[in-house]
């Protein structure tokens, strides 16, 4: 039998690989600079988004949902302790992705002024004429 | 026939994720998404990152992403601070020669939006920089650290810059040299940071490991797990301050470049580049 839940969660990862896709197609197909950045930041975005997706877990009870993996008590018991563990979501791929994030913004920065520059001093950011820039 | 092909492609594609979809949650592949349970390695982050009934391992931070981050994980991140500091250092190379100030003898108050919008951002700005201090600060109790902290702030020199024009940003002290030292001093930070507890076991006689957090079982010393009763985290509170200094001024640093006017940019580079 099909669980409605589990289809939906399929559905999300299948249409998130499905845009690593449509974003790989932007990269390598379109010749504008400036739309190959803009696929670059949606790729990186949905790699982020498939990494948290990833460390997400099922609910345990109908009504026992995952929780944060932020602990809210300063003096926990051992009983604390376990119910945590075992309730939270998976801390390492939100560690990766808040790193990542920050550093695909200062790169997506790099390339922005890597192509002004290239259409101040060739006034095109059309790849087929930069191939063919002499000097 | 063209946009005939792209409707079949765009067909193509829903039909099978959908298909997949359906595929996985049937049992295709023996188990279905999302998982029941996180893996051992989760599980002995989510079990250790703040216990006090296990001093040797804790990291003692009650937020297991900022733990990860600068402790179990703080190598990664290091290298991960220095391809950002790299991605700035590139950046500011390119737009090299080029130099972001006010002419003399400028009436201020004549660029910019009205003086509803500017009185608004005024408000506005206080109360970004106070919540991205508090994400920045807060990092090792609540969702938050440095890296987000910053980015949060580095919208305040934008909002400035965008609000009250770039001269009126450099005239009040938003300028390139001024940000660039904020930016060396986090990361000079984070450095004196990491090696704060090599030196100390060198001074003590102790042994000690680079990017140590809390005492270990083999190197017994550490910074301060609580301060005031206070779970701060060790090493994590520093870390994420700066952090939050250098992310922060970065991007401030990036938002200056990309908003000096197109004219002072292309007389620049036309006086560069001779034609002879």
């Amino acid at each position: 039998m099909i669980d409605v839940n589990a289809f939906l969660f399929s559905v999300l990862v299948f249409s998130l690989i499905m845009n690593l896709g449509i974003s790989l197609y932007g990269i390598f197909w379109r010749p504008s600079l400036v739309k190959k950045i803009i696929a670059l930041t949606i790729l990186g975005d949905t790699a982020n988004v498939l990494a948290i997706v990833v460390g997400y877990r099922a609910w345990i009870a109908p009504n026992r949902p995952p929780i944060p993996p932020v602990l809210t008590t300063w003096k926990p018991t051992a009983t604390d302790l376990s119910k945590f563990s075992s309730l939270a979501v998976d801390p390492l791929p939100q560690a990766l992705v808040l790193t990542a994030v920050v550093i695909g913004l200062a790169v997506t920065v790099f390339l922005v002024f890597l192509t002004i520059q290239v259409y101040r001093l060739h006034g095109t950011t059309d790849v087929r004429k930069i191939a063919k820039l002499k000097g | 026939m063209r946009r005939a092909y792209k409707y079949a492609v765009l067909v193509a594609m829903i039909v099978s994720t959908l298909a997949l979809a359906l595929a996985v949650s049937a049992g295709g592949l023996g188990y279905a998404l999302p998982f029941p349970a996180v893996r051992n390695l989760a599980y002995w982050y989510l079990r250790t990152t703040y216990n006090p009934f296990m001093p040797k391992f804790t990291a003692s931070a009650p937020e297991a992403v900022t733990a990860i981050v600068w402790d179990y994980r703080g190598l990664d991140t290091l290298f991960e601070t220095s391809v950002f500091f790299l991605a700035i250092i590139a950046s500011m190379a390119l737009m090299r020669g080029i130099e972001v100030k006010a002419p003399k003898s400028i009436n201020l108050s004549k660029y910019g939006m009205s003086a509803i919008v500017k009185t608004v951002t005024k408000i506005t700005v206080a109360i970004i920089l106070a919540a991205s201090a508090s994400i920045a600060l807060h990092g090792q109790l609540t969702p938050g650290g440095g890296f987000q902290g910053g980015a949060t702030a580095a919208v305040a020199p934008l909002v400035i810059i965008v609000i009250f024009s770039l001269y009126f940003a450099v005239s009040s002290g938003i300028k390139k040299k001024s940000m660039l030292t904020l930016r060396t001093l986090g990361l000079l930070g984070i450095g004196v940071t990491s090696f704060a507890v090599i030196v100390a076991g060198l001074i003590l006689g102790k042994a000690a490991y680079v990017f140590q957090n809390q005492p270990k079982e083999a190197a017994p010393i550490g910074f301060p797990s609580h301060i005031l009763g206070v779970p701060m985290g060790g090493t994590l509170l520093f870390f994420n301050i700066f952090e939050f200094l250098a992310v922060a001024a970065g991007f401030t640093i990036v938002f200056l470049l990309l908003s000096v006017p197109e004219e002072s940019v292309r007389k620049v580079l036309e006086g560069g580049e001779g034609h002879d």
